[in-house]
């Protein structure tokens, strides 16, 4: 994998570390330490003030797994997650699609389905708590609904799950159009001349073409999602009764907010193993896909 | 890159420049107010610092720190961080920051501000406003907005004020409601339902709810009066008065919620608001029963002080006296719904003409004398898990359907779980 | 006929476009609202008038907007700049020479890649405060810093360069930051500026941590600043839409400038946090 330098001195240097030494530095401080710290408080007893009192073993993923709010937590989160994926996957590519070749309008709405992509989490989620407001907000006004969408159990998540995949469409779209551009046109006109139709083109030819680009959009998205807490944060604090909670957002409020660090560390872990699997899994997909083609 | 990093230094110098103060002593103040309370405090701080501020040479700096829950969560990091520096010298303290309060060193409770001021006394206080704000034995600040919980119900179409639950039934049954009307919404937490358990005379956890000594355990089982409770609210719910969402301004002022419990802070609010759209009644909390008695603890906030250095200190403590003296107080209850903290705030003509002319306003303060002497706020570590988990529980028991048992049952498992692993972390 | 299937085709993307951005539409028009045309029925999508500047004096009465932006502006360039530079540095040490542990250190930092950063707030907190950093503009940037998909990226450019370049600078006396600086630097701006606007734009947007490390008014960045319009008693969401559609200005700005160097020939391998 790492090819030798262009230059291969065989004498010892200090030179070269010196290059590497800066960004290993920040590397190890501010994210090795942290996830040794973080595997160290998952198993220990840990006061507020940050103090390790003992190694516990499992009792802190005992006490974590038993209470309400994790499962809750971690049933939004892998909800948010599997839901996301999938959807945002099929929406930009659809989007692509519609935009792959050039016409005269392309530059107009190529713009207009990316915009998404310059709007910050934070300026989104206002705008989604506003449109969503059961009284002010037009989305009711439009449906001619009287949901609270983001106050009733029912909605809440589904309401939230919306704003994020809004938030990534932009960017995945782009991703979607420039790998769609990026295909030679002879594959694509020697199966035309076969006479094979525009569905079987896109499925047999384009989409293989472009399997890349849809795991990369896949695994990246189902990372982003398994970390989702600033919409919740913003709009609705993980309420109603916790229908929102995600596991980032139950670190922040038992773990930074209430000086648990032990609880947090648990579930920054959960994450972790969460991350690295839906991460495989996708990889697994692919590599079986490719090869299925 | 060169233009880019030469601008990013000259910004930096730039600015450092700008924040260098002068010689007054500055300090900092987090606050929590928003709305009408947050205009009027900056008024406030405003007039502290061009009035007896500039004469003592102190500047208030008011920094809005988000919800009180944001403003305390920013507490427990910076503690946890054990950087007590960059606390501020007076904070804005609701129930839920008392326990991280006091587990601070650099805390500068009013105990400790009396001894150095021995000729100050809190006696004008009103006495369950300034007893709210003690914990284990200390007196951490002094009351600034007082408030308590209140019934707001909409009088155009109610005839009388509703007095307990009860009541809200009868008119579930009584009263043909236009389409999307609901008579009340509500999802209890920690202060809500420790207020009708105090009403049965029970309390939510042990040392009077956390008050006089650490919360071990909850301490309305053996008494019954938490399953009576959930016994009752399944009833509200079958009967179709109450809709299990958090009670919501917006619903209320929309005319499709009747009523509503809600702090007495929000009258001017919900005044301004509903704009004459329908006649806003306010009455005292509603009881569980009519058996039951009146009552609702103080809620609120207080002002705490953090110690920096005697200068900041003696200027924090000027400080917080100004916003606790008698004309504030009352000027900041007018502009709001909050209690004005002090008796001798209470006794002004300014306060007095005023309630002839709005009785709502003082429907609060009638109301504190309603409660029980004794009967005290719920302190406990894990705050904001405790009143999650009680809103979860409440909620799950109405929209699974589950029983009041098994309700009970988890809200005991989950709850004496929480106090166990706080104060095992915690000794 | 294939036209009239063109134009209509168009059309529908056009359609879709706008549905997708309405959310954006309808927050620059509500910010120009009074309360009474935002809770008027039936609802109308155009302001009457562009002239209502109420609800954008609202925000900057209540936030110091201006300064928000400066402060998410410089702490952005911080980090653009500096993470870039780190990348640059270490992909030219991990690309010209060859080293004891180099394979190792190399993993070491691209599995830096896998461990998500909100995970690791709460240590990351506790290290910034015992440095002192809260409320400073590094304190913000600094976890920021470690780019490992940046050094993937460069490493791979500089290996594709001819050998014979180095070897002819280094014959001219040429030394490593000089070559650096003034050659390879200047042959990869193309490269580098993606990079750089890519942490920038992160930077920028980025809410949790900089909510946690600040403390004064003064040093909130936008993202954060502006969620503290909305409170949950009572919230006037004319003004909250205002304070979006204030924040939306440099956004779409950095959009049109930074945009290009998304759609870039390696959009697909180009990652943002």
């Amino acid at each position: 994998m790492v090819a030798a330098g262009v230059f291969a001195k065989k004498r010892f240097c200090i030179k070269p570390y010196l290059f590497v030494l800066p960004m290993l530095l920040f590397a190890v401080v501010f994210v090795y330490y942290p996830f040794f710290r973080t595997f160290l408080n998952g198993f220990s007893l840990v006061n507020a003030q940050g103090r390790l009192l003992r190694y516990t073993g499992l009792d802190n993923f005992r006490y974590l797994f038993g209470r309400r709010e994790f499962a809750s937590a971690l049933g939004n989160t892998l909800m948010l997650t599997t839901v996301n994926v999938p959807v945002t996957v099929v929406l930009s590519l659809t989007l692509a699609v519609i935009a792959a070749k050039k016409r005269t309008l392309s530059p107009l709405y190529e713009t207009l389905f990316s915009l998404p992509m310059a709007v910050s989490m934070a300026t989104a989620a206002l705008i989604w708590k506003t449109m969503f407001n059961p009284t002010v907000g037009i989305v009711n006004r439009l449906l001619g609904t009287e949901l609270g969408w983001f106050e009733s159990r029912d909605t809440a998540l589904g309401t939230l799950l919306t704003l994020t995949v809004w938030m990534g469409v932009g960017f995945n779209f782009l991703v979607f159009l420039s790998a769609l551009r990026g295909i030679s046109p002879d594959t694509v006109g020697a199966a035309q001349v076969d006479g094979a139709g525009r569905f079987q083109v896109f499925w047999h030819i384009r989409l293989p073409a472009i399997a890349p680009s849809v795991v990369y959009v896949a695994s990246s998205n189902a990372v982003l999602a398994l970390m989702t807490s600033g919409p919740v944060m913003i709009i609705t604090q993980g309420g109603p009764s916790r229908a929102t909670s995600t596991l980032i957002y139950m670190m922040y409020t038992s773990g930074y907010a209430s000086g648990n660090d032990s609880l947090a560390a648990c579930v920054s872990l959960v994450t972790f193993a969460l991350t690295f699997a839906f991460t495989f899994l996708l990889l697994f997909l692919e590599r079986d896909k490719v090869r299925g083609l | 890159m060169k233009k880019v990093l030469s601008f990013v230094l000259i910004a930096l110098i730039a600015l450092g420049g700008t924040s260098l103060g002068e010689k007054q002593t500055r300090i900092v103040f987090w606050h929590s107010a928003t709305g009408d309370a947050g205009e009027l405090l900056g008024r406030y701080v405003d007039e502290f610092n061009v009035g007896p501020g500039a004469q003592l040479g102190v500047y208030v700096e008011a920094v809005y720190q988000g919800s009180y829950s944001d403003s305390a969560s920013k507490l427990q990091s910076l503690l946890s961080a054990e950087n007590e520096e960059d606390l501020p010298d007076v904070m804005q303290l609701d129930a839920t920051g008392k326990v991280r309060y006091l587990s601070a060193k650099s805390a500068y409770t009013l105990d400790e501000a009396l001894i150095d001021h021995p000729d100050e006394d809190t006696g004008d206080f009103l006495a369950p406003a300034l007893e709210n704000w003690r914990l284990n034995g200390v007196q951490l600040g002094l009351p600034f907005a007082t408030s308590t919980t209140l019934t707001y119900y909409n009088a155009s179409v109610l005839d009388e004020a509703p007095d307990s639950l009860y009541d809200l039934m009868y008119i579930a049954d009584e009263y043909e409601l236009e389409d999307g009307v609901c008579v009340y919404a509500c999802v209890p937490n920690t202060p809500t339902l420790a207020n009708w358990l105090g009403q049965m005379g029970s309390r939510l956890v042990n040392g009077n709810n956390g008050s006089e000594q650490n919360a071990t355990e909850l301490d309305c089982l053996e008494d019954g009066s938490l399953l009576r409770f959930l016994e009752i609210w399944k009833e509200l719910y079958a009967s179709g008065a109450l809709v299990s969402r958090a009670s919501s301004n917006d619903e209320f002022i929309a005319g499709k919620q009747l009523v509503m419990t809600a702090s007495s802070s929000m009258i001017s609010t919900l005044d301004e608001r509903i704009g004459g759209a329908f006649e806003l009644g306010v009455s005292p909390y509603l009881r569980v029963s009519p058996d039951d008695g009146y009552g609702a603890t103080v809620s609120g906030s207080c002002l705490v002080m953090f110690k920096h250095d005697d200068e900041r200190s003696e200027a924090a403590w000027e400080f917080v006296k100004y916003m606790t003296s008698d004309l504030v107080q009352a000027g900041f209850a007018m502009g709001t719904g909050y209690i004005p903290s002090r008796v001798s705030a209470v006794k002004t003509d300014l306060w007095q003409d005023f309630i002839r002319e709005a009785p709502e306003y003082n429907v609060g303060f009638e109301q504190l004398m309603l409660t029980p002497e004794g009967m005290r706020s719920v302190t406990v570590g894990p705050a904001a898990d405790f009143y999650y988990t009680i809103q979860d529980v409440f909620t799950s028991m109405l929209e699974e359907d589950t029983s009041p048992e098994e309700a009970l049952e988890t809200l005991e498992e989950e709850l004496n779980g929480l106090l166990t692993q706080y104060a095992r972390a915690n000794p | 006929m294939k036209l009239i299937k063109s134009a209509l085709w168009q059309l529908t993307a056009l359609c879709a476009g706008l549905i997708l951005v309405f959310p954006l539409i309808y927050a620059v028009f509500g910010a120009f609202k009074t309360p009474a045309e935002f809770g008027a029925w039936p609802p109308s999508l155009l302001p009457d008038s562009f002239g209502n500047l109420e609800n954008f004096k609202a925000v900057f009465k209540q936030i110091p907007m201006l300064r928000y932006m400066l402060n998410s502006l410089i702490t952005s360039l911080i980090t653009g700049t500096v993470k870039t530079l780190l990348s640059c540095l270490a992909a030219y040490g991990f690309a010209y020479y060859d080293f004891r542990g180099k394979k190792a250190l190399f993993f070491l930092i691209l599995a830096a890649m896998m461990l998500p950063a909100d995970t690791l707030i709460l240590t990351n907190y506790r290290t910034v405060t015992r440095l002192g950093l809260i409320d400073t503009y590094l304190g913000i940037c600094v976890v920021s810093f470690v780019g490992a998909s940046q050094l993937l990226l460069l490493r791979g450019e500089l290996c594709r360069l001819p050998a014979s370049l180095w070897d002819a600078a280094k014959m001219d006396g040429c030394g490593d930051l000089r070559y650096l600086a003034f050659i390879l630097m200047p042959m990869e701006r193309g490269i580098l500026l993606t990079l750089f606007l890519q942490a920038f734009v992160a930077q920028w947007n980025s809410y949790l941590w900089p909510l946690l490390v600040t403390t004064r008014m003064d040093m909130r960045t936008v993202q954060v600043g502006i969620s503290m319009l909305t409170s949950a008693e009572n919230t006037n969401y004319e003004t909250v839409l205002a304070g979006s559609a204030a924040a939306l200005v440099p956004s779409l700005i950095l959009f049109f400038v930074s945009r290009k160097s998304f759609t870039g020939a390696d959009a697909s391998g180009a990652e943002v946090e």
